[in-house]
């Protein structure tokens, strides 16, 4: 049994585009306007978001008809992959950029997509992911969220949760049930573009570990959603939110989140780093390439057009179980580093903190493994 | 280049493996230079580097799709379970040259390169092909452990059926995975500009230094889904499993160890100014020449 990640390199024109938002990063480095830290789903800064909207770094592959900038998936991953490694804050527009804006553009309607598409790429507004709910979680066919016709529309009532800055973003794509679920509980379920300051839905954020208020409840009693703001075919929710799942799983944010933890460590190594040191960063350094060399196949079959799920799951967890490693490493290598900074005791608490939500969001460990389990013909 | 500069050992090597190998190796050398080369004289000749070290041997890649296709040969070849002779074996009740594994039988040809011609291209043809080898080999262990899970009943049911099981198989499937995506890139890397390059060397010691790691978790997991049997001689899971220690030891003692092939990178990190500058630096894309 083979998985499917071709080599491909990026083209050498993208090193220019990788000078430009390295550049661009370190301008803001200095400008103060942001701090390095968090993860792609906690730093969260609509400023920023726009500024790259100006820079026509959102949205980069979308036709221009709708805003976008028809560049390709590679060249997207060389910007998004600059900022993680700049823990820059990219929270605010991370959803909305990498899978509601693809969603609509494959199954939206033409007006949803002028409606919405242009003002992503602007950094104006933000989305959730509207699918786990209090008793669905991984078993996401078992969500209980029901639409209802109503005059004009739909009727949803409910309740979503874990939904990360429904509090501070303007609409999420929630999943609910619009009939029956049928033997292979798939059917009978529907995706609708929500906006989340409307009156009827109710969000109230659930403070986290890291005492931060970043994911939410919502709830929805009797809220009106216009005929026109169903995503895709009722009924075909269920397809519609597996096709999301190659650009949710396979990016560099599931094996970047630690290396600012990383670097902090390497300034705090002194002139002469241990030799355990180095060796530990040299293994990381071999399990980074090839993780991203994965990433940059998927990225690159993305572009051609496939739906490489089964690779974007095990990148997935094996870039997941590199974070986890990492942390593990630099903790017990604290000792050999000449000067433990400021910086890299912030990132050690904050990735320590953060790492078993990495494991969660996105397709628990255990779905993963189950997925590339099934690749394997064993399930 | 004459073929018998050719022939002389890039590295010292036990002279029994070098006696063996050179049987295997044949007339493969003459009739590389004689005529136009093929798939197969590419796959055989890369085979026979591998096995010996003859480093001269390696001509200069002419073009990256017959590189490609002789690596895919070599994974092939690697992959393919030679079936056991159990009648030949009992016939002459000679202990297997495939069982046992001897950790200190490539120590000298790392720690002793003794030619002018053991160089960086010579060192780093034996080391590519010993990443194609390990990834076939660990797919062939992975292959025999998923067809076993699905044969095999206990509790009432086929072993495949419990999650315990099918986790421990995805887990030997992504490093797998792992260490295939970092030898296609040291293996695109050498059709592109060559064998002897400064990146191929970086390349190398990362598949080393994954390789090693993966080697282990296939060892691990592809043995304990098999219980018992996989332990025995009849049963073909130890051709691929003791292929693996062999060829992994081959490997890391190719970059000097895996410890030092890790001290190489995170040097090169720390040069670099931080991981992720080295990183993208070792990959980074060049414009065509």
């Amino acid at each position: 049994m083979r998985f499917h990640f071709p080599v491909f390199d990026l083209p050498p024109e993208t090193e220019a585009l990788r000078a430009e938002v390295r550049a661009f990063v370190a301008d803001e480095l200095a400008a103060g306007r942001w701090r390095r830290g968090g993860d792609f789903a906690s730093n969260y800064d609509p400023e920023f978001s726009r500024r790259l909207g100006e820079r026509g770094w959102l949205g980069m592959t979308w036709p221009r008809r709708y805003g976008g900038h028809e560049r390709s998936m590679l060249e997207r991953l060389v910007v998004t992959e600059e900022l993680l490694a700049a823990s820059a804050p990219v929270a605010a527009h991370w959803i909305a950029d990498r899978q509601s804006g693809p969603l609509l553009l494959r199954f939206g309607t033409e007006e949803q997509r002028e409606a919405f598409l242009p003002r992503i790429v602007r950094g104006e507004i933000f989305f959730s992911i509207g699918m786990s709910e209090p008793d669905s979680g991984s078993d996401l066919a078992s969500v209980r969220t029901r639409a209802t016709p109503a005059d004009g529309g739909w009727r949803i009532n409910g309740q979503k949760v874990w939904t990360t800055f429904a509090h501070r973003n303007d609409y999420a794509i929630v999943l609910a049930r619009t009939g029956e679920a049928g033997s292979s509980r798939h059917a009978g379920l529907s995706q609708f573009l929500v906006d989340l300051k409307a009156k009827d839905v109710k969000v109230r954020p659930i403070v986290n570990m890291a005492g931060q208020e970043e994911f939410n409840e919502v709830i929805f009693q009797n809220s009106f959603v216009p005929a026109d703001r169903v995503v895709g075919e009722i009924g075909n929710g269920w397809h519609q939110v597996t096709s999301e799942l190659a650009f949710e799983r396979s990016g560099p944010e599931r094996y970047l989140s630690c290396i600012r933890l990383v670097e902090a460590a390497l300034a705090a190594a002194g002139k002469t780093p241990a030799p355990r040191l180095r060796a530990a960063l040299g293994r990381m350094s071999a399990k980074l390439i090839a993780l991203r060399a994965m990433s940059i196949a998927v990225a690159a079959l993305l572009q051609k057009g496939e739906m490489p799920n089964l690779e974007a799951s095990l990148i997935k967890d094996l870039g997941n179980a590199f974070e986890r490693d990492q942390i593990a490493i630099f903790r017990t290598l604290m000792p050999e580093l000449a000067a433990p900074s400021a910086d890299y005791l912030s990132a050690l608490a904050e990735t320590t903190i953060y790492s078993p939500s990495w494991t969660l969001r996105g397709g628990t460990r255990e779905i993963l493994r189950g997925i590339v389990a099934r690749g394997l013909g064993i399930r | 280049m004459s073929t018998n500069d050719a022939l002389q050992p890039a590295v010292s090597i036990d002279p029994m493996v070098v006696d063996a190998a050179t049987r295997a190796f044949g007339g493969l050398a003459a009739t590389w230079f004689a005529g136009e080369p093929s798939t197969e004289k590419r796959a055989a000749l890369l085979q026979a580097v591998v096995d010996l070290g003859f480093a001269d041997a390696l001509p200069e890649p002419d073009g990256r799709a017959a590189w490609l296709d002789a690596a895919a040969i070599l994974r092939a070849q690697a992959r393919a379970a030679l079936p056991i002779d159990m009648a030949l074996l009992l016939a002459t009740g000679e202990r297997d040259a495939s069982i046992g594994y001897d950790p200190g039988r490539y120590a000298c040809a790392a720690s002793a390169p003794k030619s002018k011609s053991a160089d960086a291209a010579g060192i780093a043809a034996l080391a590519l092909g010993r990443c194609l080898q390990i990834t076939g080999a660990m797919e062939a262990a992975l292959d025999l452990a998923v067809q076993y899970v699905q044969d095999r009943k206990q509790f009432g049911q086929p072993l495949a059926k419990f999650q315990a099981i099918q986790h421990s198989l995805a887990l030997a499937a992504e490093e797998i995975a792992a260490c295939t995506a970092i030898t296609d890139l040291a293996l695109a890397c050498a059709a592109r500009e060559g064998i002897g390059s400064t990146r191929m060397a970086t390349l190398l010691d990362a598949a080393a230094v994954v390789a090693d790691r993966a080697v282990d978790v296939v060892y691990d997991i592809c043995h304990q889904v098999h219980g018992a049997i996989g332990f025995t001689r009849e049963y073909a899971l130890h051709r691929h499993s003791l292929d693996l220690l062999r060829w992994r030891d081959a490997l890391v003692l190719l970059r000097g160890g895996e410890l030092r092939a890790a001290e190489r990178l995170g040097d090169a990190a720390l040069a670099a100014g931080g991981l992720w500058r080295a990183v993208t630096a070792v990959m980074k894309p060049e414009a065509s020449a």
